[in-house]
């Protein structure tokens, strides 16, 4: 007698996919109409209606091997356009924060980030950490900066002279940049080993070098945007492209100062080298400063844009949760503290620039040491999968 | 205190409704806003559940107004204000003017003569008709209506020549009493021009389900030869899109019933017509309730006849062909494709003819457009303005309505 195949579903993953922004999954009747509407999605496999029905069944492994969740730009095109309202993009996205999460251990981060709830816990690490460093440099009268037992230094607005960044940044961030990058390499091993096909696969031709096709995705997807100009309707494409360059070539350009900074500030130290040394804080005539400034801008430009998209979505069709809002809070933090810093530096109102440093300090940290748990993780994850499925043969589309 | 019934539509189960109640010796008055009754099924080329032509079972409905003393129908007519309350209601009718003698006298020789063309409504634009016409051979009452805007300067001295027409007839607004109202106002095409995603109805060759009831319509536009509108080209390859605009939230947001069993009957009426045409349904489930199943194995069995599950999501023009191009995703093997048609049929479901904002009864709407209260104030919905039905079941629910609203009013 045939065996009939039985179909366990995995209930609490349902309900996990529900909390995690996928809670309309149940409404969807697999009319496919999504499919058609997401103009990225391939022919041969197209997406996300099967998504939909793996998720409705509770099969966890079909959905946990799927690389085509990552393949999704969350445009809103199928959830627009879907007659029950069932948000497949609502679901993709529910899926990739499930990703976040359990990929790597430490899913209880992850949680932290699904509701307000957690707050308290994801700013409270970093604000007693910094905290205690700024307690500790004032008990010891660091530099002698500090007069009669006062928490603010005397003298010309130097952050440096409460968080000394030789002794505290650097040590906390660099520990933190480890931290981030293991759980990454962890993250995108155990990505890579799910999606990756079962048994040994042929792939036709040559082929391609892994390297040459993360360059490949650099440069003709991800900085050129190719996608976001597929994906969505005309205003819609453009307020997210742009908005979404612009953070990328915020983020890049903050990223480039801090780079070239921290060379100069440690190699600057080796003899001989002395004259690529660097200290803060930089004259506003070196150009580092000059692209920090313009990667602020950038920030704030493009969370402007893409705070304004999303308050503007129809909620009916695609919402926002709070993984969606912690990522363009974090980032409106981190950007609003900078910018605020420098400006009361410059004019000198010592309190309010050192407890406006703090703040900076305190949300970078929420934003690089979470950042495997957060939404921002798609920066490594979905690289990561459109570079392994390019190495496999087939394009993202 | 009136025991007179008001029936509002004068389509299947108006008519059913009226008839009920006449025959068994309540007066009854029918108003209908077209100028013919018979309603949607006076449109359709076949119906269920036998397959006639419309004139099959109207005409009998006909004969048994005709005779029946007691039923007073009112064809341009429309409900402008109802009060009171059960058992005595007194109805405000607006009745436009036909213009036409009430002899029935034959005026095609007249009609055929005139120059004015409109776009003909009954035929959903895909014909022209003069200014002075009748639906359909079988149109009742056989009296024509003429149709004064349409007319040319020339046109216009030639009807007033007519013994028959008089072009200076006004409207009316006469006062019913009533002790109850059955509500069969129907229902209506949904709207393609919303559905924008299929084309919105800017595409030569993709029709509505009800076009193509008038294209093989023996009196229809064509005289029943179903041809591609663009280029009256013969269509091989046809396609079917179902749930066009329901079970929709967007659009209609339920299952309109009979969109299924109507794309069978097309493509087997087609089948006919064309013995090498290639059919394909497209659909999210085919949905074929109660006996209808054994005419849907009968259809399906057809090996020209190909069933894709899965909606079309895109539909395109080929503008060089004349082709209709769909895009679609098969559910069932997982892979996305666009397929070309000669000729593609959206199976558009039905919206209810009752708008919320031009309800003058006093009854409820729900967010569909279908009544849902009424009963407690001795009106009665009846047919579609109720919930998607077919013929039979609307026909059932006309007679249902009718024995509640006997009930409100007997004996007083």
């Amino acid at each position: 007698m045939a065996q009939a195949l039985r179909i366990e579903p995995d209930v609490q993953f349902i309900r996990e996919l529900q909390a995690a922004g996928g809670e309309s999954l149940k409404k969807c009747y697999q009319c496919a109409t999504c499919s058609v509407a997401c103009p990225i999605s391939p022919a041969n496999d197209p997406y996300p209606r099967k998504e939909m029905i793996w998720a409705q069944w509770g099969l966890k492994d079909k959905l946990v091997a799927d690389p085509d969740v990552w393949l999704c730009h969350n445009c809103g095109q199928c959830s627009d356009l879907c007659p029950r309202g069932a948000k497949p993009a609502d679901l993709m996205s529910a899926m990739r924060n499930m990703a976040y999460r359990n990929l790597i251990p430490g899913s209880a981060i992850g949680k932290w980030m699904q509701s307000p709830k957690g707050l308290p816990v994801l700013f409270g690490i970093p604000a007693v950490i910094f905290a205690l460093i700024w307690v500790f440099m004032a008990a010891i009268n660091f530099g002698g900066w500090y007069e009669g037992g006062s928490l603010f230094p005397t003298g010309r607005v130097v952050p440096g002279k409460i968080f000394y960044g030789d002794y505290t940044v650097d040590p906390v961030f660099i520990l933190v940049t480890v931290f981030v990058v293991l759980s990454f390499y962890k993250g995108v091993k155990n990505l890579i080993a799910s999606i990756a096909p079962q048994g040994t696969t042929m792939v036709l031709g040559k082929k391609k070098n892994i390297l040459v096709c993360l360059l490949e995705v650099i440069f003709l997807e991800i900085l050129p945007h190719s996608k976001f100009a597929e994906c969505g309707d005309a205003g819609e494409k453009n307020s997210r492209k742009i908005g979404h360059m612009c953070l990328i070539f915020g983020f890049i350009s903050l990223a480039v100062v801090t780079g070239v900074f921290f060379v100069g500030h440690w190699v600057g130290r080796i003899p001989g080298l002395e004259f690529i040394y660097m200290e803060v804080p930089l004259p506003f005539t070196n150009p580092m400063k000059i692209l920090a400034q313009v990667g602020m801008l950038l920030l704030l430009v493009g969370l402007t844009m893409l705070t304004v998209r999303r308050k503007g979505l129809d909620p009916a069709k695609q919402s926002s949760n709070f993984y969606d809002w912690y990522l363009i809070g974090v980032i409106w933090a981190v950007a609003l503290t900078g910018a605020f810093t420098q400006f009361f530096r410059l004019a000198d109102w010592a309190v309010l620039a050192y407890l406006v440093y703090y703040l900076h300090l305190v949300t970078v940290f929420m934003l690089i040491a979470y950042l495997p748990w957060s939404k921002l993780g798609h920066l490594v994850y979905r690289t990561a999968v459109i570079t392994y499925i390019r190495s496999m043969g087939r394009k993202a589309v | 205190m009136s025991n007179a019934i008001l029936v509002v539509g004068g389509g299947f189960s108006g008519l059913t409704a009226a008839l009920e109640a006449a025959e068994v010796g309540y007066d009854v008055f029918i108003v209908e806003k077209s100028p013919f009754l018979g309603g949607r099924v006076a449109q359709l080329n076949k119906y269920f559940p036998k397959l006639c032509p419309p004139s099959c079972g109207l005409e009998i409905q006909f004969q048994r107004i005709k005779k029946n003393p007691r039923i007073k129908f009112f064809t341009q007519a429309t409900v402008q204000k109802v009060s009171g309350s059960a058992g005595a209601y007194t109805v405000k009718v607006h009745i436009e003017p036909r213009h036409t003698a009430p002899h029935s006298a034959d005026l095609s020789l007249l009609a055929s003569s005139l120059k004015g063309e409109t776009k003909s409504e009954f035929d959903f634009g895909m014909a022209s008709r003069k200014s002075l016409y009748l639906s359909a051979p079988f149109a009742f009452p056989s009296r024509y209506v003429l149709d004064k805007d349409g007319l040319s300067p020339e046109d216009r001295v030639k009807v007033a020549g007519s013994a028959f027409v008089d072009i200076n007839e006004k409207a009316k607004d006469i006062e019913l009493s009533v002790g109850s109202i059955v509500l069969a106002t129907g229902w209506k095409p949904y709207d393609v021009t919303r559905l924008e995603n299929l084309g919105a109805g800017s595409v030569p060759n993709c029709i509505t389900n009800m076009q193509l009831e008038r294209l093989a319509s023996p009196h229809g536009p064509t005289l029943g030869a179903v041809q591609r509108p663009s280029d009256g080209k013969a269509p091989r390859k046809i396609a079917f899109v179902q749930c066009a605009g329901s079970r929709d939230q967007n659009h209609l947001n339920f299952c309109s019933y009979i969109c299924c069993m109507a794309s069978l009957k097309q493509a087997q009426y087609l089948r006919e017509q064309y013995p090498n045409a290639e059919i394909t349904i497209y659909y999210i489930d085919l949905r074929t309730p109660g006996r209808y199943e054994n005419f849907r194995k009968k259809v399906t069995a057809d090996e020209k006849l190909t069933l894709i599950k899965g909606k079309v999501a895109a539909v395109e023009a080929d503008a060089a062909s004349g082709d209709v191009i769909l895009e679609v995703e098969d559910a069932v093997k997982g892979e996305k494709r666009k397929y070309r048609h000669d000729l593609v049929v959206l199976a558009t479901g039905m919206q209810p003819s009752l708008a919320a904002d031009d309800n003058p009864y006093g009854v409820t709407v729900d967010a569909d457009g279908f009544v849902v209260d009424g009963e407690e104030k001795g009106i009665f919905a009846a047919g579609c303005a109720r919930q998607p039905l077919d013929v039979m079941r609307s026909a059932q629910s006309g007679a249902s309505a009718a024995m509640k609203a006997i009930q409100t009013v007997r004996g007083r």
